[in-house]
């Protein structure tokens, strides 16, 4: 049976990015219905991203761009998207709007999405937050007209006498109805009233009317000259969205094996708020079903859960900006470079021979500030020559006093049994104690704490959340 | 600390077997013994940025091909002709000499309907072997192992990749590859004293799945790991190849086909070859290493009796355009050449003619055999596999081995 505090650090992993010792501690007398009150509470308020400034100068804006000035951009982009990595992860970990940002980064997976220009990846990840705990139906109309997404599914090309219906497709395939709840012909109907959506050199979403299809449409057996907006407000009206978001967001925030009959009762409400996403995760995180032993410690964590996981509790400080990438890189998970328009696949993915060595690998490095041995796959344009393959992740810089402190007054006894229960969520008693205990630095009490925890998070049963 | 009988067993749990061994430990013990390995290898070799298939193999008595390259289409001094029509970029020499033995076929104008032009995307359809209007999440590769290789006999190690990361082609449902750069590296990371630790102290089938798998992966990768690493000492290489980590990664495959690792499938990646800008440079450099390193590949496997159970695949996302662009560089194209090499192939040679640089489709090369005819070719014949249930659709497989 979970216990009161690994329920409480249960709603702290899933609904933010976890919380330090101290935090769960804080809580501990607190009612988890009242937890949640407070974690949307501080998700009220929010900060964009603003790192990045529009890239091109008066000049270049108002005489057009060229193939020089695009490759120049692409490589100042592929600096930038380090910056921009390293600001978001940042984020996750301090941000006082973690519900938020926790959703920001569930729509980032949804609304997958990948162009070589940072500023619109900064852009498209500012929308996100603002309507990332508001009305589904208002996200997916800006997503609509995001110049990011416009650019990445093609919809510049998508004009009245040659349609493309890349766009089209993946509105209704990924981003609402799923496969199977649509025809072929409702595709190329929704791709004709996208016709003519398009972005300008200054980044931002342009209506061109020459190129838009105006004429009638049948669209889900509905008639009439649709625009863009229309044929999302007809999708939105179809139940099958409000089933098809709540299966996936039930597969990210509570279990892999999903419960058809609480995803029903949830979709129900779901539609009849309006799609109002808020309110739908605020009911999944008061169920009481959301704190059953089920639910508790059986999801693989994510890369990037995890690093952020680590970065609260360790205060890691990346020796390179490019460091964070790498890390993600050979974990399977970069930030703003998700695998494919249809995102992350999550769950039992996340594992191969390669990522759980190294998984289990990090709190050694982190723990001893070593370089890791590893480097990612070179970009398709690197040369093999000039010895690229020397290059290996950086340095990685910790904290422990944090969670030194916390455990400071713990017998040696019940230190073992204390740290299993802060740091391990799944069934922790198949777990050989000696193994926790092996070759720790008793030299101190601290460095005992420090060697004990680090064992732990060396443990398969730490990647559960 | 005193040396304790049971941190005695646990020491020697790989060594001595089945003294407290769950059972799937039990089961995945197996991967000493004999098993499907039919004792041929394929090893795949990826050329990652799009490479320039014109400028590999060269139609040099085409003027269509110099009008469409005036700076970058190659001159007398810098090809090698193979045959009456067609010859080889000067630095591709190696490859020459596999031609010339009787070793090398080349098949011109592979590719697929409505090709993609990210590489991203790209490379997505080669690896998945997926049309290209879907996204799928499993490899060619990752679905042999699924198709061959599941329960009893699974092992990472039936496929490697030469690699710090796992590709999509070697990832399947259920099965996935082995990654990793160096058998030296790879044992000295799963030694960490806590992964050890973990792997014999998991004592019984956990009643979490996810946990299960956690620890099943686990162990399952630290037994490849001790694997390869045994080895990867039996057989010592001492031909020479090129100085670079290409030639590395290609010794090393050399050494486990010869020390007799029942590894079906190595794949390996080479990058560069993205040549928007001033390509001739760039592109001679990484075609001297492509080459090189697989002449002296082959010369090894021949030298120990191995070539004749070895066929070697060469591609790359996608081809280039056909004509230079204002860099003197190439864009990104289509349809392109793969190269199949092993000592005992049913055709050697051309393998069908030259790409067509008359009928263009907007300036692209037309493509001709589907890469999953490549794929379902080598499936069947060379590794005996159910080529339809892995490709999900049935190819007409061509005659090169």
């Amino acid at each position: 049976m979970a216990s009161q505090q690994q329920k409480i650090q249960h709603l702290f992993l899933r609904a933010a990015f976890g919380e330090t010792p101290d935090v769960v501690k804080a809580h501990l007398n607190t009612p988890l219905s009242a937890i949640v009150e407070e974690l949307f509470e501080s998700s009220k308020g929010y900060k964009d991203m603003f790192y990045l400034p529009y890239p091109l100068n008066e000049k270049e804006e108002r005489k057009g761009v060229g193939a020089v000035q695009i490759v120049k951009m692409i490589l100042q982009s592929k600096k930038d998207s380090e910056e921009l990595n390293l600001e978001w992860i940042f984020k996750m970990a301090y941000t006082p709007a973690q519900v938020r940002e926790k959703m920001t980064f569930f729509w980032h997976n949804h609304f997958s999405t990948s162009v070589p220009f940072s500023y619109l990846m900064q852009m498209q990840n500012n929308m996100i937050r603002r309507n990332a705990l508001g009305k589904f139906g208002d996200l997916l109309h800006a997503v609509a007209k995001d110049p990011a997404m416009i650019i990445y599914l093609n919809n510049q090309q998508n004009k009245k006498d040659h349609p493309n219906e890349n766009f089209a497709r993946e509105v209704m395939e990924l981003f609402t109805l799923g496969e199977g709840h649509y025809t072929e012909h409702d595709i190329k109907e929704a791709a004709r009233a996208f016709t003519g959506w398009s972005v300008n050199t200054k980044g931002q979403f342009e209506f061109h009317e020459n190129d838009h299809d105006s004429g009638e449409k049948v669209f889900m057996n509905k008639k009439g000259n649709f625009n863009g907006d229309e044929i999302i407000d007809i999708i939105l009206e179809n139940k099958q969205t409000a089933v098809y978001l709540v299966t996936k967001i039930y597969r990210e925030f509570v279990n892999d094996n999903v419960n058809s009959q609480r995803v029903k009762e949830l979709a129900d409400s779901f539609y009849q708020t309006g799609y109002d996403i808020g309110a739908l995760m605020k009911q999944i995180f008061t169920s009481a079903w959301f704190y059953e032993d089920e639910n508790i410690g059986c999801k693989i964590a994510s890369p990037v859960e995890l690093i952020v996981r680590y970065k609260k509790l360790l205060d890691l400080e990346f020796e390179k900006n490019k460091t964070v990438l790498d890390l993600q890189y050979v974990l399977g998970q970069v930030l703003f470079f998700p695998p494919n328009v249809a995102g992350w696949k999550g769950g039992s993915h996340w594992i191969d021979s390669s990522t759980i060595l190294i998984r289990l690998s990090i709190p050694q490095y982190i723990l001893t500030n070593a370089a890791m041995e590893l480097q990612s796959k070179p970009a398709y344009e690197e040369a093999p020559l000039d010895g690229y393959h020397k290059k290996e992740i950086g340095k990685i810089k910790s904290d422990w006093s944090k969670l030194t402190n916390s455990f400071k007054n713990h017998s040696a006894d019940e230190l073992e049994t204390v740290l299993l229960e802060s740091f391990i969520q799944c069934d922790a008693g198949r777990i050989d104690r000696e193994l926790v205990m092996r070759n720790t630095d008793n030299s101190t009490d601290d460095k005992k704490i420090i060697s004990m925890v680090a064992n732990i998070m060396s443990l398969p049963e730490f990647q559960l959340i | 600390m005193a040396y304790s009988r049971r941190s005695f067993i646990r020491n020697t749990a790989f060594a001595s077997a089945s003294l407290l061994v769950p059972d799937f430990l039990k089961a995945a013990a197996n991967i000493y013994s004999p098993n499907r390995f039919n004792g041929k290898s394929l090893i795949v070799i990826q050329l990652s940025g799009g490479n320039d298939g014109l400028n590999c193999v060269v139609p040099y008595q085409n003027d269509l091909y110099y009008n469409a390259r005036p700076n970058l289409g190659l001159k007398n001094e810098e090809i090698i002709p193979i045959t009456d029509q067609t010859a080889l970029n000067s630095n591709l020499k190696g490859l020459a000499d596999l031609f010339n033995d009787g070793s090398l076929s080349i098949i011109n104008s592979v590719g697929y309907p409505n090709p993609n032009r990210s590489h991203f995307r790209s490379m997505d359809i080669w690896q998945s072997a997926s049309d290209e209007d879907k996204v799928v999440n499993t490899g060619w590769v990752g679905r042999y192992l699924d198709s061959t290789c599941s329960g009893e006999c699974a092992k990472p190690h039936t496929a490697i990749e030469l690699d710090n990361t796992l590709s999509l082609a070697l990832k399947g449902d259920e099965m996935k590859g082995l990654a990793f750069r160096d058998p030296a590296l790879l044992h000295l990371s799963s030694q960490n004293r806590m992964i050890r630790g973990t792997v014999s102290d998991y004592k019984e089938h956990h009643e979490h799945p996810t946990v299960e798998f956690l620890h099943k992966t686990l162990f399952d990768t630290t037994m490849s790991a001790d694997y390869i690493y045994e080895h990867s000492k039996i057989y010592h290489s001492n031909k020479t190849y090129p100085q670079h980590e290409f030639g590395k990664q290609m010794k090393t495959i050399a050494e486990l086909i010869c020390s007799g690792s029942e590894i079906q499938i190595y794949y390996v990646s080479l990058s560069g070859f993205d040549t928007h800008v001033l390509q001739k440079g760039t592109h001679s450099r990484v075609l001297k290493v492509y080459a090189d390193a697989m002449k002296a590949l082959c010369d090894d496997l021949k030298a120990n009796n191995r070539f004749n159970d070895t066929v070697i695949m060469t591609f790359s996302e996608f081809g280039r355009r056909v004509a230079q662009n204002a860099s003197r560089g190439t864009d990104h194209g289509t349809a392109n050449n793969v190269y199949i090499a092993g000592g005992k192939l049913a055709k050697a040679g051309m393998y069908n003619e030259m790409a067509d640089l008359q009928n263009l489709d907007d300036g692209d090369l037309k493509y001709k055999i589907d890469f999953r005819q490549v794929y379902a070719t080598l499936l069947k014949n060379w590794l005996n596999a159910p080529q339809e249930a892995i490709l999900k659709q049935k190819f007409n497989t061509l005659d090169f081995i």
